[in-house]
């Protein structure tokens, strides 16, 4: 059973009227990958820089690895490391100096620093870089750099912020890899931010969704997407070697299905109310026909979380 | 406590770095050093000057105080004005903070590190100011000389320090570095320039210089030379001098006068007012003389500090504003 490692407890930042988070509870266990969606403005950064303690809630708190975010927030950084929306390092170091700083904020003894430093830069593949300055990396080796940042510290939990945002599709797979590879081998716990589904689908064990600064839903994946399939109707897709019209109408006649649409290559999109592919297949074969294809058709991501994001709109 | 002293460490390494501060130090240094030398050569002339006249600027009215008084504003608000609002813009400054320190770590460790850097500045240009007068005049300061020497060298220290406090004030209270370095570029103009100026108009409503209409056979030298137009002067210059009170420079040169033992007026940047390098004050007059001033420098620092302290701790750290 794991063990919750991040608990929020109605958890509310207001900045003058504009509730950036509303009354926000949500648990994260240790040892997974924790998917954070919203669309924009819902409310992800100021959650993560609440629990961080960069910005103080209004009202309501949280813990993080036991610790409270209020009285404990110095704790938390012990602990806990992140990568901020828009994160920024000093150009005039280079990258080895610029985590040789980090390195001495962690009290991390000399010794130990620069061998963590050479692991690390070795890690995101910045090794013939350690000595440049910052200013003249791209906007993909800083990402790196700050992934070795948050790392330094060797935290338990790790906060990423919209990490692969303005990455091309070599190094956003690269910190997605990254961040697989930590959460396998070193049981990192990690709570990443994102707008990007396939992101989060690829790589999160869970999701939480967060619109207008209230949690919607926080589950996996799949069973967001069950629950939104039983909501809403059910479409088989089929397809047949012919299609006659009498087909059509006696498939309709059965009871709980609503409506029929013919696709091309005698596809048929079967509408239901209730799971009856049963009857639609024995009326099917009756009538002749041979189904060469039977398979329920999939709300895609954008659907199943365009849904949640429009509920209680 | 260890944050800020981390904090510190690295500040004061950009500091040491930086052509900013380099330039300025050199700056300093050659003209401090031209000041000694023109110092020194004044007191071989005039022995009885003693060797606290190389701070003094002797009869070229070039003096050290007077370089302070002019480049100090830009020296110590040089040292500030961007040190944090350019970490908020970089978003150095998020990922500062999420590192297990205490906030104010951080402004506690940049104005350490600034203040360091001020010290290494004053203390190695009057240290060489000292030894290139020794080299020529083959004597040192007396005890009580170099007793001065250390107090005037705290005193710059203290006003160094407080253009340091109010350009971190203004970079705190800004976001971007564009509008605090025109913040600072118009203090320094306003109080090296713009309040003499004001000083002086104000000496001029309050108290017009009118002569005399029947004056056909009178010669104008008598009427200059009169009691009347004495005590006219003497309230204009009052009025004027209580006006640029306002001016830490004005304040810092004052208190460097009386402790350095030397009366008789400011010391202008350049020009005939250079003061007499005569001790009038003995060094504990001196002190209690330069006592208001002093406080007044620390209470401007010391508010100026806490109010980019407070101000720090509850800003809304968001990357990139
Ligand atoms: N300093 C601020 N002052 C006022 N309102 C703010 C401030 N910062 C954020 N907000 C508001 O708080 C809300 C939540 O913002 P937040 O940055 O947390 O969203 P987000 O989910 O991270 O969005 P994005 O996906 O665009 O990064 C937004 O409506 C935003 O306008
Ligand atoms: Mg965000």
């Amino acid at each position: 059973m794991p063990e919750p490692i991040i608990e929020t407890y109605e958890l509310t930042k207001y900045y003058g009227n504009v509730k950036a988070v509303d009354h926000l509870n949500l648990t994260v266990y240790e040892g997974e990958i924790f998917g954070f969606l919203g669309p924009n403005g819902a409310g992800k950064t100021t959650t993560l820089l609440m629990l961080m303690g960069l910005t103080v809630p209004t009202s309501g708190t949280a813990t993080v690895g036991g610790y409270d975010i209020i009285k404990e927030s110095r704790e938390v950084r012990r602990i806990a490391g992140m990568l901020p929306e828009g994160a920024g390092y000093y150009e005039d170091l280079t990258a080895r100096q610029n985590l040789d700083y980090i390195g001495q904020l962690n009290d991390i003894p000399e010794s130990e620093r620069e061998k963590r430093i050479d692991e690390l830069l070795e890690a995101v593949g910045l090794t013939k870089w350690a000595n440049t300055k910052v200013e003249k990396f791209s906007r993909g080796m800083k990402q790196r750099l700050g992934i070795a940042e948050v790392l330094i510290k060797k935290p338990k939990i790790a906060f990423f912020d919209e990490p692969t945002i303005g990455l091309d599709p070599q190094g956003t797979k690269e910190v997605r890899d990254l961040m697989t590879q930590l959460n396998k081998e070193h049981g990192l716990t990690i709570f990443l931010s994102s707008h990007l589904l396939y992101e989060v689908q690829q790589t999160c064990h869970r999701v939480g969704i967060i619109r207008g600064g209230r949690l919607v839903a926080a589950d996996t994946i799949e069973n967001l997407s069950k629950n939104i399939a039983e909501k809403g109707r059910m479409v088989i897709e089929f397809k047949l070697t012919e299609i006659r019209s009498d087909l059509i109408r006696e498939l309709e006649a059965i009871n709980g299905v609503t409506h029929i649409k013919r696709g091309e290559d005698n596809r048929l999109y079967v509408y239901m109310e209730s799971d009856r592919s049963r009857e639609v297949s024995e009326t099917i074969t009756k009538h002749g026909s041979i189904i060469l294809l039977m398979k329920p058709k999939e709300h895609s991501l954008e659907e199943i979380f365009l849904k949640y994001y429009e509920r209680e709109a | 406590m260890a944050g800020a002293i981390t904090v510190c460490r690295k500040e004061l390494a950009d500091h040491l770095g930086s052509k900013r501060y380099i330039v300025l130090f050199a700056l300093i240094l050659v003209l401090s050093t031209l000041s000694a030398y023109q110092g020194a050569e004044y007191i071989k002339d005039n022995p009885q000057a003693g060797f606290i006249a190389v701070f003094s600027g002797a009869r070229f009215g070039f003096s050290f105080t007077s370089l302070m008084v002019f480049f100090g504003p830009i020296i110590g608000l040089s040292l500030g004005f961007d040190a944090i609002n350019k970490e908020r813009t970089s978003g150095s400054l998020s990922m500062l903070l999420s590192q297990p320190i205490y906030r104010d770590s951080v402004i506690n460790g940049k104005f350490l590190a600034g203040t360091a850097a001020l010290s290494l500045l004053t203390v190695t240009t009057i240290g060489i100011m000292s030894g290139v007068a020794m080299s020529i005049l083959g004597f040192g300061p007396t005890l009580d000389d170099a007793s001065r020497i250390i107090l005037f060298t705290l005193l710059t220290i203290l006003y160094l320090a407080f253009w340091l406090a109010l350009g971190l004030l203004y970079s705190t209270v800004t976001k971007k570095t564009s509008t605090s370095i025109l913040m600072s570029v118009a203090t320094w103009l306003f109080f090296s320039i713009v309040i003499a100026i004001i000083a002086a108009l104000v000496a001029n409503l309050l108290v017009p210089i009118t002569m005399p209409r029947d004056t056909s056979g009178g010669n104008i030298a008598k009427i200059l030379r009169s009691p009347e137009f004495r005590e006219l002067l003497r309230r204009r210059f009052s009025i004027q001098m209580n006006i640029q009170r306002v001016s830490p420079a004005y304040l810092y040169n004052e208190a460097g006068a009386s402790i350095l033992g030397i009366s008789g007026g400011r010391l202008g940047f350049i020009g005939p007012g250079g003061g007499r390098p005569f001790k009038s004050l003995e060094l504990i007059e001196g002190l209690t003389a330069s006592w208001p001033q002093i406080t007044a420098i620390a209470a401007g620092l010391v508010i100026c500090f806490v109010a980019s302290y407070v101000l720090f701790l509850r800003l809304e750290i968001r990357p990139g504003g």
